[in-house]
């Protein structure tokens, strides 16, 4: 075989000449920026959003108070977006203009702040730091205290139920009473029993969803302060509840949030389910015809935070001052108020539990509960947690084992040996 | 060199050299270079989407990459792939990935030959049988595996309605998810009704190139049906079988989409609750994407790559062994 030097040199001088081609059509990347000609710039802002953010009633407001503005909306499932923004960026480019993050990823994110805007640097500091809750400004704060997002909703718990399906199963249906029902998990997990011996269904959904309310009624959640895990404090106890449910045979074993357990609402597959404010609006648009047959009262256990999300704006974005002013207009109590109302997140400006448009409002769907009574008592008084960098896979991790439980694959119990040498692992993997 | 020195030194055409010398440069450009020039893009896509890549991610693999924790970075050398040895959940996902490997390959190849053999017959709309069994191979696996989780789900699935027919489940309903075995199944009906007609069709391209009277003759020695198909028909498609043995190989040992998607929360990438399905691929996108751990994700894709290679080897000879030997 030929292999002189003029050979290489035609095969590289060719290769060049096709790598020209191939690249010669991408030299201009896709702008989102185009001028309207009347000297301001026209500009589309991509938002990504998961669960029911508001945005989407919101979005044609600012559009037409601010007509250079045009809000793409790019709505998807939880988990999806956040891995969504996580690989974008890596890739350091392709991330929407603001996205939506969530509790169960914020420590995530936060680690990473140099990929997101401090908001600090556009005085987010001076004009927002004292409306929040302090934790709530401090969750999405770096430790060198870049400010990556500011605050939406708080997750405050309640109390979910169906009157309808009380009423068939001779339980009390007004709040008051059906609240004295359970003053304690044990005391709820009995009531299930007598509704799932009267009626022959479940009495939850799944057992998962008992266990992340209780967890985040402890004081402590997975990790402490030194990043270390301790399974014997809140795990321990949300755990146990899960565990009694599904012995009591009171649980669906639906996988929470995926298509199962819609289905499951729709087929009054449960009659009771614990919920964060943010879950009202994933209720109202998963069985809007089960408008009226749905009430709110007290969680068994107390105050606890469950969820709860941030606007962020990543560094990738070529808007960043037209990002920041939608981000700043959205959490102003106006809209802040109009979220509530529309979609049901509870706001996390504490200001904001005293306005009377919160107080005094009634949710329709939810048989005029008083949403705004509800869920500001619980979001004023709570204790949060420390989450720790390894909070979410710990998580799936121990949820996992409950699934197993539910699924008659691990007696309950063997489970919680097997949860704590799965949070081991992962703990472990923390490195 | 000779036939080129006689034409540029013939002493009567010097006016025309220079045009002559062009039309020789462009002749020359034609034949060596454009050739080249033409196969360039392949090659230049393949640098960049497969060579690239593989070589990049090699490089990882040597390296710490933590998206939760950026300081921890720089080399590793082999400190990704002593971990791996020791990683109960990589060995769990191979035998994973090995176990819906061979549910899938096997029945999916035999019954494929099964298939090519009658459609080879002479039968009333072959066109139609023919491209009926190709429809499944068109259909966007994202939607065809979203559908077969549903086919396969507890409370409301189509497969549990149908076991209940024959008095099977009807106290309590087969939770295909919670099981290895029914897993497993599960997956391996996916993958087999995608590639069964795919593969049919490369054997019956490769059956209908045997001369007829290779058949006439073994069926007055006395051969049946089945004697023929697996004493002519298997031995004179060999080269087909190998091809088809590889590409299964390599499809069956990166099953992603399938396992996914089968999940109950495909985002988590489970695999089941247990982690009963989870194949090699859908352990690294988790420990790439959910663990945020890039570097031991590179290092599990390459030792994936060298399973592949080896597996695919094996089977090449093992192949070339059955289809005769000869």
């Amino acid at each position: 075989m030929e292999f002189s030097g003029r050979r290489v040199l035609r095969v590289g001088a060719t290769g060049l000449v096709a790598a020209l081609a191939i690249t010669g059509c991408s030299g201009q990347a896709l702008e989102g920026n185009k001028d309207s000609g009347n000297g301001t710039t026209q500009v589309t802002l991509k938002v990504n959003v998961f669960g029911s953010s508001g945005l989407e009633e919101l979005k044609s407001k600012y559009e037409a108070a601010n007509p250079n503005v045009k809000i793409a909306l790019n709505s998807g499932e939880y988990n999806a977006q956040h891995e969504d923004l996580q690989k974008k960026l890596v890739a350091g480019s392709g991330a929407a203009d603001i996205a939506m993050v969530d509790e169960g990823f914020i420590v995530q994110f936060r680690s990473q702040a140099d990929q997101f805007l401090n908001l600090n640097d556009k005085g987010a500091a001076g004009t927002f730091e004292a409306k929040y809750l302090p934790w709530k400004w401090k969750a999405s704060q770096s430790t060198d205290g870049k400010q990556i997002g500011l605050g939406t909703d708080v997750g405050g718990l309640a109390m979910c139920y169906r009157t309808d399906l009380f009423k068939a199963a001779d339980l009390p249906t007004d709040r008051e009473s059906v609240g004295k029902l359970w003053p304690t998990w044990d005391a709820f997990i009995e009531t299930g029993k007598k509704y799932t011996a009267k009626t022959g269904k479940k009495f939850v959904d799944s057992a998962t969803n008992l266990f992340n309310p209780v967890l985040s009624q402890q004081p402590a959640g997975f990790y402490d302060e030194t990043e270390t895990l301790k399974m014997d404090g809140g795990p321990k106890a949300g755990f146990d509840v899960a565990m009694k449910a599904i012995d009591a045979g009171i649980s669906a074993n639906l996988a929470a949030f995926q298509p199962n357990w819609d289905q499951g609402f729709k087929k009054d597959q449960f009659a009771a389910l614990p919920c964060p404010a943010w879950m009202l609006g994933h209720i109202q648009e998963t069985a809007p015809d089960q408008k009226g047959k749905w009430d709110i009262t007290a969680i068994p256990g107390g105050g606890g935070n469950w969820g709860g999300s941030w606007w962020t704006i990543p560094k990738q974005t070529k808007n960043a001052d037209e990002a920041y002013k939608l981000v700043s207009w959205l959490v102003q109590p106006e809209q802040q108020i109009e979220i509530f109302k529309t979609v049901g997140n509870l706001p996390s400006q504490p200001e904001l539990y005293k306005d009377p448009a919160v107080l005094d409002y009634k949710k329709e769907f939810f048989t005029d509960a008083p949403t705004g009574q509800i869920f500001a008592a619980t979001a004023a008084n709570l204790q949060p947690q420390y989450l720790g960098k390894k909070n979410g896979p710990t998580r799936v991790a121990v949820e996992n084992v409950i699934n197993r439980v539910g699924q008659g694959k691990l007696k309950s119990a063997d489970a919680w040996a097997e949860a704590v040498k799965d949070a081991e692992k992962v703990a472990k993997s923390a490195k | 060199m000779a036939l080129t020195d006689v034409r540029v030194a013939r002493p009567e055409e010097p006016k025309h050299a220079p045009p002559n010398r062009a039309k020789f440069w462009l002749y020359r450009f034609d034949t060596k270079t454009v050739p080249y020039l033409l196969i360039a893009p392949f090659f230049l896509l393949f640098a960049v989407f497969g060579l690239f890549p593989i070589i990049f991610n090699g490089i990882v693999a040597l390296r710490n990459w933590r998206l939760d924790d950026p300081t921890l970075t720089g080399w590793a050398g082999m400190a990704n792939f002593s971990a791996l040895v020791q990683d109960t959940d990589f060995w769990d996902a191979l035998l994973n990935t090995f176990g819906i490997f061979i549910l899938s390959t096997v029945p999916q190849l035999l019954l494929a030959l099964m298939i090519a053999n009658l459609l080879n017959r002479k039968l009333r709309g072959s066109t139609f049988w023919r491209i009926g069994i190709l429809l499944p191979y068109v259909t966007p696996v994202a939607a065809s595996t979203l559908v077969f989780a549903i086919f396969f789900s507890r409370d409301y699935g189509m497969a549990n309605w149908l076991l209940s027919l024959v008095g099977f489940g009807q106290e309590q309903p087969l939770d295909w998810r919670a099981s290895t075995w029914s897993s497993w199944l599960a997956i391996a009906t996916m993958v087999n009704w995608k590639w069964i007609g795919y593969n049919a069709l490369l054997y019956l391209s490769a059956m209908q190139a045997i001369p007829k009277d290779v058949y006439e003759a073994a069926a007055v020695d006395g051969a049946g049906p089945w004697k023929q198909l697996w004493a002519i028909t298997v031995p004179m498609i060999q080269p087909v079988v190998l091809f088809t043995v590889i590409l299964s190989t390599i499809g069956g040992l990166q099953l992603f989409s399938e396992p996914m998607l089968f999940d109950e929360n495909p985002a988590l990438a489970n695999g089941g609750y247990d982690h009963e399905w989870r194949t090699i691929a859908q352990l690294i996108y988790k420990v790439g994407w959910r663990d945020l751990d890039l570097g031991y994700a590179a290092a599990m894709s390459w030792a994936l790559f060298l399973i592949i290679l080896i597996v695919a080897g094996v089977n090449y000879l093992a192949t070339r062994r059955l289809g005769g030997g000869k």
